[in-house]
């Protein structure tokens, strides 16, 4: 069933100018199947891609049983897909024929189905027959998987790739078809770090990895404009000139891998690989073993019987980049988890929560990818704390009954799951209140309007919202049975399907800054430094962003939120300060704002930041304001308020203290936050980058709720 | 309908950037797209569809849902590739590029294509219904607001885009065609960036702004509403201005693959790009094809060194690396001085060929 597709010429690999440790990890890759794939992190428009699908031209050929839609290898008889497998047990002999490795493209849009394959739907309608209609996963035995952007590709499809590279087949249980068959591939990616990092485990799934630039001889550059306005003016001729040189690079892959086998490594080169590993803080096996085999493939590739120190080197520098650093690393974190019983406290209670445990695993990953920027520009490496993760795991496997796939992997366990996308935090995880939950959303929701990205179906009635694609599958075999009328198809309200979606949800961070004048100047300049990194990382997020002010007689929106940080900034530039402190008004001002964001956006997930000292001397009512002495009345008034905050789930604030503290401090904004059920931070306690991080964790567990039922 | 005539595109006042850059695509349309980024009623809409309608008509294939060009048969959808295989023929017919709009409420499915509902419960069997991304090949795809574009939205415009093909694997389909469009987006830059990698995927940026000058404000209001009025007459008015306009750009599509370059100018490209710190190499190709484009639009059949230095802003300023809150309206007499700076430094280079 190999579909004809539209390929349209791809530029030659040779032709690629520079760029030789990314070639050798494709040549490798080749070569031999087992080295794990690569994944190429690099800034746009440095031939990212254009190198992965010029390897396509390059790939040799395999022996495959003839008609099987699996590319089942002949002399391979303990993998064999079901169909192979029973013609081979009945004595039949397999024919053979020689077949293209695939690199088969998994774009974006892909969704589910699509991916690990479903019911054939024209078979049912037209035979009846129930038959598995092979996905991408099927396609992919065998070959390439590769994925553009792999760092925008849904969490869900991720899951379902993880699974399956660790167990090597696909299990499908769905729409009333069951098959397993193999499906062993190779996973090459491509992705640009500056919109987003990829999960650390699929981060590990990669043999190799290689950061590319461009680059920077004038004289490439030259050569690279030539090459390419050649082959975009006219590709035949330009694929021509290049055969030659195609052909004898294809050649010597296909001599390499016959002497693959050929090649030995001697135990103290396998020792010397490891000590390589331990120097760099490597944790796991894996990286020895790809070691290993890349070094080898190495010298096959060079004609060599034995494997000399340069292999070794050059496979350090492919599979270790992503890898190193781990126990280092995870022994830093230690020390600052020890330092700070505040967050290993908020630590226990997500875990306590128990629903929030597949986000908790998130957020340690997010909150490492900080710590690791900031001390180094190594990757991300694994989650965090290993006894929290087995938490995890178990909480979930509980909870993954739901799903279609029910997979035994015992390891990665722990990774896979939906239960992130919950966007209810305080709903604790029993079946019961899985059913409450989901009568809860029904009621909430009924207006939600259906955009996202569509990626599952689901036979609960909801919204209206018809999966098509998924409602004739579950018709689809009963065709036969049922009297159809003119049409082809019937279709009954059991057979119903209805879209899940998914759409990443942007958090509205809205700071409520104190410009009165009992904020001293020092506070203020503090305070904005703190805002605006604060407001370089909900650019990078794309995050929106708005600012409250209040001083004097008023609260004043300065910026309604906006995804325009650039604004922001410039507001912030010239926020003026000085005069008395309306905090009553400011924090009403900014609930308003927030309701009327809540009401367009219901999706959003508003956090706070409220920055003050929390001394208040102007109240909202009677005649817009009054002062003075009645200091009790203004804080009713601001406690009234603070309720209004407390009523409201989605909420979430932190109150920043700007009081100097001294003897007699009046510690009035600790209150507010009390009042507010709000986190309390001290400004003067901490520099600011440390509130940067406590917003950013903040936000982190927030973000991970981003994946959210959009039903 | 039929009889409404578009806006003239010589009867646009000003924002001769802009025209240019639209002007530039349309006679190489492997130029990327333009990025317009301005205020509200700066003529951004108009100026598009009215390009589109002066554009001479192109061949097609005909009955083609992708619009195949007949005259490139490894580009062929495979629909013409099975029709040529079993008839070894295909029919031809001229239509004129169409402007397709990607409005910013679309749905994946509708951007991308899907399971084709009618015909599956008719005849039950599977069949590809083409989205906008198979109505944009070989047209333009204009999307107004493109910084408001939802991210999912966008992330499947980046994969065709790059690529100029469609692969889709969803709802049961699967289904791969070309999609080679010029992406032309608007955006107000007030309401939030663009995402860099969307950024990058624009061949040329051009920043414009409302026109001051209260003559020719004076002019503006008198062509629209004498368009609004009577479109038939202003219609005949300009006719032969864009008549000419696009004679000048039929004959630059002719010249243009005979424009060559000379090394020394690649050159030029190459240090200018370094001295501007651009990341990776598409700023290079497009600072290249824009200037041959501008050469052919000139009728010459060399590129001489002012048609690189007219390129320099709109290829570049939306690639150079900034910091998070850097305008993306690069100051041109800055980039000049960085670029002059470089230039003086590296005499040898220059030199060598």
């Amino acid at each position: 069933m190999k579909t004809t597709r539209y390929r349209p010429p791809v530029y030659p690999f040779t032709a690629i100018v520079g760029h030789d440790l990314l070639k050798l990890g494709l040549i490798l890759n080749a070569v031999n199947p087992r080295l794990g794939g690569i994944l190429i992190r690099g800034d746009k428009g440095t031939a990212k891609s254009t190198a992965v699908r010029a390897l396509a031209g390059l790939l040799p050929d395999l022996d495959v049983v003839m008609g099987c839609h699996y590319n089942c290898d002949p002399s391979d008889i303990s993998s064999l897909c079901p169909e192979c497998s029973a013609r081979f047990k009945a004595g039949e002999a397999l024919p053979v024929e020689k077949a293209p490795i695939q690199i088969v493209d998994l774009p974006m849009n892909t969704t589910e189905d699509r991916l690990v394959g479903s019911i054939d739907i024209e078979q049912a309608l037209c035979a009846g027959v129930k038959r598995f209609q092979p996905g991408l996963l099927a396609e992919a035995n065998r070959s390439i998987i590769y994925i553009d952007e792999v760092n925008l590709l849904e969490d869900h499809l991720v899951d379902i790739l993880l699974d399956t590279a660790v167990t090597g087949i696909n299990i499908v249980q769905r729409e009333s078809i069951k098959y397993i068959h193999p499906s062993r591939f190779i996973l090459i990616a491509t992705m640009n770090p500056e919109e987003g990092d990829i999960r650390p485990q699929l981060m590990d799934r990669f043999g190799f990895m290689v950061k590319i630039n461009g680059l920077y001889e004038p004289n490439d550059r030259v050569e690279i404009i030539r090459r390419r306005e050649c082959f975009d003016d006219n590709p035949n001729e330009f694929l021509e000139k290049w055969q030659k040189k195609q052909d004898a690079l294809q050649k010597s892959i296909i001599k390499a891998q016959r002497f693959l086998g050929k090649v030995s490594i001697t135990s103290e080169q396998i020792s010397e690989i490891i000590q390589i590993c331990m120097i760099h803080h490597v944790s796991g096996h894996r990286a020895d073993i790809i070691m290993e085999k890349t070094a080898r493939t190495m010298a096959a590739m060079d004609g060599r019987l034995n494997v000399n120190p340069g292999d070794i080197e050059r496979a350090a520098q492919l599979a270790l980049p992503h890898r190193t650093n781990n126990l280092k690393m995870q022994g830093q974190r230690q020390n600052q988890i020890n330092q700070k019983p505040e967050y290993e406290k908020d630590r226990r209670e997500y875990l306590d929560k128990g629903s929030m445990n597949q986000s908790l695993d998130k957020q340690t990953d997010v909150v490492e990818k900080h710590t690791q920027n900031e001390n180094q520009p190594i990757d991300p490496t694994r989650p965090l704390v290993r006894s929290s993760q087995r938490e995890i795991s178990q909480a979930e496997i509980t909870d993954e009954k739901g799903r279609n796939v029910s997979v035994v992997a015992s390891e990665q366990v722990f990774e896979i799951g939906n239960i992130h996308r919950i966007p209810d935090p305080d709903i604790r995880f029993t079946r019961d209140n899985l059913k409450h939950r989901i009568g809860k959303k029904r009621t909430v929701t009924t207006t939600s309007n259906k955009t996202g990205r569509y990626v599952r179906s689901t036979s609960q009635r909801l919204n209206n919202d018809l999966a098509f694609d998924a409602t004739l599958r579950a018709a689809a075999p009963y065709q036969r049975t049922r009297s159809r009328g003119d049409l082809a198809v019937k279709i009954m309200p059991h057979d119903i399907r209805e879209k899940i979606r998914q759409k990443k949800i942007a958090n509205l961070l809205l700071f409520v800054v104190d410009a009165s004048g009992s904020m001293g100047t020092k506070l203020i300049t503090e305070t904005k430094g703190t805002i605006l990194a604060l407001l370089i990382e909900a650019y990078q997020k794309r995050d929106k962003v708005g600012m409250v002010a209040f001083k004097g007689q008023e609260a004043e929106v300065l910026l309604p939120p906006t995804n325009s940080v650039e604004m922001a900034k410039k507001l912030l530039e010239e926020l003026p300060t000085g005069g008395k402190t309306p905090l009553g008004l400011g924090l009403l001002t900014s609930y308003q704002l927030i309701k009327n964001q809540l009401r367009q956006e219901p999706e959003i997930l508003p956090l706070i930041v409220i920055i003050t000292d929390g001394r208040a001397n102007v109240g909202i009512y009677k005649e817009g304001y009054y002062e003075g002495t009645r200091f009790g009345e203004i804080y009713n008034e601001i406690y009234k308020v603070c309720h209004l905050y407390r009523n409201e789930e989605k909420i979430r604030t932190i109150v920043i203290d700007a009081e100097e503290k001294r003897i007699g401090s009046f510690n009035r904004a600790k209150k507010l936050a009390e009042a507010l059920n709000a986190k309390y931070y001290l400004l003067a306690d901490i520099i600011s980058f440390n509130i940067i991080k406590t917003v950013k964790s903040e936000m982190a567990s927030y973000r991970v709720q981003k994946l959210h039922r959009d039903h | 309908m039929k009889n409404r005539h578009v806006f003239p595109f010589s009867a646009i006042v000003g924002q001769e950037k802009m025209k240019m850059a639209l002007i530039l695509n349309s006679i190489n349309p492997k130029l990327g797209g333009v990025l317009i980024r301005g205020e509200k009623g700066t003529a951004k809409s108009t100026a598009v569809r009215s390009l589109a309608a002066l554009l001479p008509e192109m061949d097609i294939v005909r009955d083609c849902r992708f619009r195949c060009d007949p005259k490139i048969p490894e580009k062929y959808c495979i629909d013409c590739q099975e029709k040529i295989n079993k008839t070894g023929k295909l029919e031809k017919i001229k239509e004129k590029m169409a402007v397709v709009d990607l409005p910013i409420n679309a749905t994946e499915d509708r951007v991308v294509g899907t399971l084709d509902i009618e015909h599956t419960i008719q005849k039950g069997e599977k069949r590809f219904e083409p989205g906008i991304l198979a109505e944009a090949n070989r047209s333009i795809l204009y999307v107004d607001e493109v910084n408001l574009l939802d991210d999912h939205i966008v992330d499947v415009l980046l994969d065709s885009a790059a690529m100029g093909i469609n692969v889709v694997e969803r709802e049961g389909i699967s289904y791969t065609h070309p999609a080679e469009f010029i992406l032309v987006g608007t955006m107000n830059p007030e309401e939030g960036e663009l995402r860099p990698q969307l950024l990058d995927r624009f061949g040329l940026c051009v920043n414009i702004s409302g026109i001051t000058d209260p003559i020719m404000r004076v002019e503006i209001v008198k062509n629209w509403t004498s368009f609004e009025e009577d479109s038939q007459a202003i219609y005949k008015k300009w006719q032969p201005k864009d008549q000419e306009l696009a004679e000048k750009i039929l004959q630059a599509k002719a010249l243009l693959p005979n424009v060559t370059i000379s090394d020394e100018h690649l050159l030029r490209i190459a240090n200018i790009s370094i001295a501007l710190d651009v990341d990776g190499h598409r700023s290079d190709l497009i600072m290249m094809k824009a200037s041959k484009t501008m050469a052919a639009f000139n009728k010459r059949k060399t590129v001489e060194t002012q048609d690189i230095d007219e390129s320099i802003e709109v290829a570049l300023a939306h690639r150079m690396r900034r910091r998070p809150f850097d305008d993306v309206n690069a100051d041109p007499e800055a980039m000049q001085e960085l670029i002059d700076k470089a230039m003086a430094t590296k005499p040898n280079e220059n030199n060598k060929i």
